[in-house]
């Protein structure tokens, strides 16, 4: 007798479902928001070298390649954002007495309305 | 073969079998208790339950509301010292159950919501929305995970008692699925918690696991079943599937009606057809509220009368419950509409649900004392498969989950009292015992015969279903019955050429659906005969040809046991107990709310006193 | 459509006494409208070949026996129309990231395992008598955790689930759906003591929050968001630990 018959491991297994693809994407917007976040420590290095290299510095970031790398990042962090609020109502969820709070209403409650007050304040903040 | 000891073995792992295991564990934590089943617990019957179970927990309740209702429900059959020990731990029961974390109903004082069922005074019915028996089973078995002294043989068949030379029960032979190796599973005694046996129908609210197996398994030990022609049909069905829709969606104030849009119940004295919109509606122990057998049998009478409605599953009238609005529906009943959508392709809040009676519980059961013993020194039974009597005629709905806490609670203790008395048992000649079991087993299903059998298990429960379904429905007679016996036997002799494609010991589940079959079988003979011999109607036993109840001769619990050269079972009666509450007319509807004083029953005899009624000629 | 309609089931078999390998087998079913997945498997079973094997009892989407892949979704099989598969074939395999005992039966045990070691059932330090009557919880705290009770333990999450085809230590979401579910219970006081197994390593820490045991959950458990809140729960807990080692959650 053979025993139980153990699946051989799915490598591609990100494939077999849409909602392991976009699993897959979520994460990997992650890793653009790593790297701009060394870019971010880059140019605060830069900052720190005097104002001329930081005006080089910048100088080069407004080049074409990184324009695009920038928009790709924003996308990104966009793209993550959303999923993160979408996350939202299901870990963290908002009763009222017994009902509960539907999905589109507690991300805002619990996402989108703290994140644009916060962002508003910021705003206010460095124009002011 | 392997042999495995313990103190205290339970068949089943239903609601009655985990009650049971719960309170051997408790009762003595040195013990060691197996839990035998032939599915995973959760998997059990009890999971379908929707509606609720009854314990009087409400100021405007009484226990002798509680106790009147089940006894005259089951239309003086039930014995009423049973029926007062099930109503006074009923609430102790529950409450204990809702302390191991059932997520009862509430209202909004955090008290436990009641509701009311059919054929009750008053509401008493707890529930967990419409899903009770799901929360009650898993609340039990995820608190058997706590006692470390539950030891489950999950998937394991049982197949036969094992006696010792005493004549005393001490454990089961039990198939493991997964190796097909017959087990000794020894104890100083069992209780048999294995449930009803509606698949001897064609068309029932029953799970594929509901054949019967441990009442089959009492039966061939000597123990009588008792009872047996009482079937309960539950009036609202999904026509086609079975499908139960609860009593609670009448509880909640849904209605019957026919072709017509007719409230055809108040044709057939259950009272007066309120308005919905009438606050007194629903009214208790009245129309849609009315007892199941007798719902069950209007309904026969109205296709009779030609005033059902035909669907391409057969004859259906409607349950309507669109009144009761969308945010009732899903906060009370929302099972019922997430079963209609899915299998009538119906929405409750905007169709009336096309219903038909079915198939939905086995009142009588292996024969047990008020204690849950049977004559079998050590063997108990609890739960459907047991009769104890609280059902009699005909069980009333929310009590059966009851039943489970009570009986399934009861039959643990005694058992293990039981054990806790008895010597070391005699390992070898169980085994032995055993052995021969997996011996017969090879025998009769592992042979060149069964290879090369002509009978297929499913065309033999096919004309059992057909069988059972003409003969002993919701209307009898002598012949339909005559005949019903005489297809059972032809059944019996014809099973001996049975045929399994599948030879191999691993999960062998072709094996399983014949030993199901089998045990179908003797139940339905003990049904069949049983039905056969009570020349009277009483609840759900209803005899075209003998349309009165006959308290003269059949006040009495039927006993029928298996005769050991296969030939028809006999029948004997023993006395139904009357304490209080002596025999009277089923009233619903109009004055069926007058309270019927115990002090009444006067000189019927004291509380103990058995009502004579003897052996009917 | 015609009367004698047809639909091509290809079952998944393997046996462990006579194959090394699985292999599919496909059966033609007579194909009626009404008809679900599991009602075509019995047919196959009670009519052309009585070696097929699987699990089944209810029929109604209650006792959780019958999950299975159907064209490589977990389902219930008795919730899978054929009329949303017909005419195309359907192919039904037994649930994935669990192992075969046999045709489309898989093996619980570990499934059990994780189960019971949530500590599932209500922990109290001080246990009411029952004649002091019910544990009062209103409707409000009742809803809190009502959600996380209605597991079936079908095991299709687990099916759904990458973590759990790669990680043995992770716990699943049913059975963390479980702990957090005793966890809302206003009645329990047994948090910390089922914190305990589910901090631990990968436990709970395995999701990554694919999300899709809700996806496929047929009883809206969702146990993605459980885990979340549990998550929630635990890392709070765990800096209370951090912060004060001795009296943290007492």
């Amino acid at each position: 007798m053979s025993g139980q018959y153990h699946r051989p491991h799915r490598w591609a297994w990100w494939t077999e479902r849409p909602g392991y693809m976009r699993f897959m994407i979520r994460e990997l917007t992650s890793v653009f928001m790593a790297g701009y976040l060394v870019v971010f420590v880059m140019t605060l290095a830069r900052l720190g070298a005097g104002e001329a290299a930081f005006g080089e510095w910048i100088a080069a970031m407004g080049s074409p390649g990184w324009m695009a790398a920038h928009v790709v990042a924003l996308a990104a962090a966009v793209w993550h954002a959303v999923t993160f609020f979408g996350a939202v109502p299901q870990a963290m969820p908002v009763f009222l007495g017994e009902k509960r709070l539907s999905g589109p209403v507690s991300q805002i409650v619990m996402g989108y309305g703290p994140w644009l007050t916060v962002s508003a304040v910021i705003v206010w903040w460095v124009l002011r | 073969m392997t042999t495995h000891q313990h103190d205290v073995i339970i068949i089943g792992g239903g609601g009655a079998g985990l009650r049971a295991a719960i309170a051997i564990a408790e009762e003595n934590p040195s013990f060691s208790v197996a839990c035998v089943s032939k599915v995973y617990p959760m998997r059990s019957h009890t999971v379908t339950a929707e509606g609720g179970a009854a314990a009087v927990i409400k100021p405007n309740d009484s226990l002798e509301d509680h106790i009147y209702d089940t006894i005259s429900g089951a239309d003086w059959l039930a014995d009423q010292d049973a029926v007062e020990y099930f109503v006074n731990r009923a609430p102790s029961e529950m409450i204990q159950l809702e302390h191991w974390g059932c997520p009862w109903s509430r209202t909004p004082d955090g008290s436990v919501a009641v509701r009311p069922f059919g054929g009750m005074k008053i509401e008493r019915t707890w529930f967990a929305a419409d899903k009770t028996g799901f929360h009650m089973l898993h609340s039990l078995f995820q608190t058997t995970l706590k006692y470390g002294n539950i030891v489950r043989y999950d998937e394991h068949f049982a197949t036969r008692l094992l006696m010792d030379d005493a004549g005393r029960c001490r454990g089961c032979a039990a198939i493991e699925l997964r190796t097909g190796t017959v087990r000794a599973i020894l104890g100083k005694s069992v209780i048999i918690c294995t449930g009803g046996a509606g698949k001897a129908f064609p068309f029932t609210t029953n799970g594929a696991i509901k054949t019967g197996d441990g009442m089959a398994m009492a039966y061939h030990a000597g123990v009588a079943l008792k009872d047996m022609e009482f079937i309960q049909y539950h009036p609202t069905g999904l026509p086609g599937t079975g499908i139960l829709i609860t009593e609670a969606s009448r509880g909640e104030g849904g209605i019957l009606v026919n072709k017509d849009g007719y409230r055809y119940l108040q044709d057939y004295d259950l009272g007066e057809a309120l308005d919905v919109s009438d606050p007194r509606h629903p009214q208790k122990r009245a129309m849609e509220l009315g007892p199941r057998d007798k719902l069950s049998q209007c309904f026969i009478k109205e296709k009779n009368a030609g005033r059902t409605i035909r669907t391409k599953d057969g004859d259906a009238v409607h349950l309507d419950l669109r009144h009761l609005g969308a945010e009732k529906i899903d906060r009370k009943i929302p099972f019922v509409r997430e079963l209609a959508r899915s299998y009538a392709g119906i929405d409750p809040v905007h169709q009336p649900i096309p219903v038909r009676p079915v198939v939905h519980y086995v009142m009588g059961g292996i024969d047990v004392d008020s204690d849950s013993a049977t004559n079998i020194s050590g063997l108990y039974a609890a739960g459907e498969c047991a009769c104890v009597s609280i059902n009699g005629a005909n069980r009333l709905g929310s009590n059966s989950l009851t039943e489970l806490l009570v009986f399934g609670g009861q039959a643990g203790t005694h058992a293990a009292r039981f054990a806790m008395d008895q010597p070391d048992y005699d390992v070898s000649g169980l085994e032995a015992q055993s052995a021969d079991e997996s011996e017969r087993i090879r025998r009769t299903y592992f042979s060149a015969r069964t290879r090369s059998g002509s009978e297929r298990i499913a065309v033999l429960r096919n004309e059992l279903h057909d069988a059972m379904e003409d003969g002993a429905g919701i209307y009898r007679d002598a012949d339909s019955l005559e005949a019903a016996c005489n297809k059972i036997a032809e059944l019996r002799e014809r099973y001996r050429r049975v045929t399994l494609d599948d030879q191999s010991n691993c999960f062998n589940t072709e094996l399983t659906a014949a030993l199901e079959l089998s045990s179908l079988l003797d139940v339905a003979e003990a049904m069949a005969h049983s039905a056969r011999e009570r020349t009277e109607s009483r609840g759900s036993h209803q005899r075209l040809d003998h349309p009165d109840r006959n308290d003269d001769d059949f006040l009495a619990h039927s006993l029928a046991f298996r005769q050991p050269d296969g030939s028809a079972p006999r029948i004997e009666y023993s006395p139904v107990t009357i304490t209080k509450w002596p025999p009277g007319e089923r009233t619903y509807g109009a004055g069926s709310g007058l309270k019927r004083p115990a002090g009444e029953a006067g000189a019927a005899g004291g509380p103990g006193s058995s009502g004579a009624a003897g052996e009917p000629s | 459509m015609s009367e004698n309609a047809t639909i091509t089931l290809e079952l998944f078999r393997y046996h462990p006494e006579t194959d090394s390998e699985p292999r599919y087998q496909s059966y033609e079913v007579p194909y009626d409208e009404d008809w679900v997945v599991l009602d075509a498997i019995n047919w196959i079973k009670d009519h052309v070949d009585g070696t097929v094997t699987h699990r089944w009892s209810c029929r109604m989407g209650v006792c959780g026996s019958c999950g299975m892949m159907v064209n490589g979704e977990p389902k219930l099989t008795c919730a899978a129309f054929l009329k949303d598969y017909y005419p195309r074939p359907v192919r039904v395999d037994p649930l994935v990231n669990f192992p075969v005992e046999r045709d489309l039966v898989v093996s619980m045990d570990g499934f059990m395992d994780k189960l019971e070691a949530v500590k599932p059932y209500i922990i109290r330090d001080d246990v009411n008598d029952t004649s002091q009557g019910e544990y009062r919880q209103t409707p409000a705290e009742l809803a809190r955790y009502k959600q996380f009770s209605m597991c079936i333990n079908c095991m299709l999450c687990y099916a759904a689930c990458p973590v759990v085809g790669h990680e043995e230590e992770f716990l699943g979401p049913a059975a963390l759906a479980l702990g957090h579910r005793y966890n809302k219970d206003s009645r329990d006081q047994g948090q910390s003591e089922r914190l305990e197994v589910m901090l631990s390593s990968e436990a709970m820490w395995g999701c990554t929050f694919v999300g899709e045991c809700t996806v496929v959950c047929p009883k809206h458990v969702d146990p993605a968001g459980a885990i979340q809140q549990a998550k929630a729960v635990g890392a709070q807990e765990f800096f209370k630990r951090f912060v004060m080692p001795k009296g943290a959650g007492s």
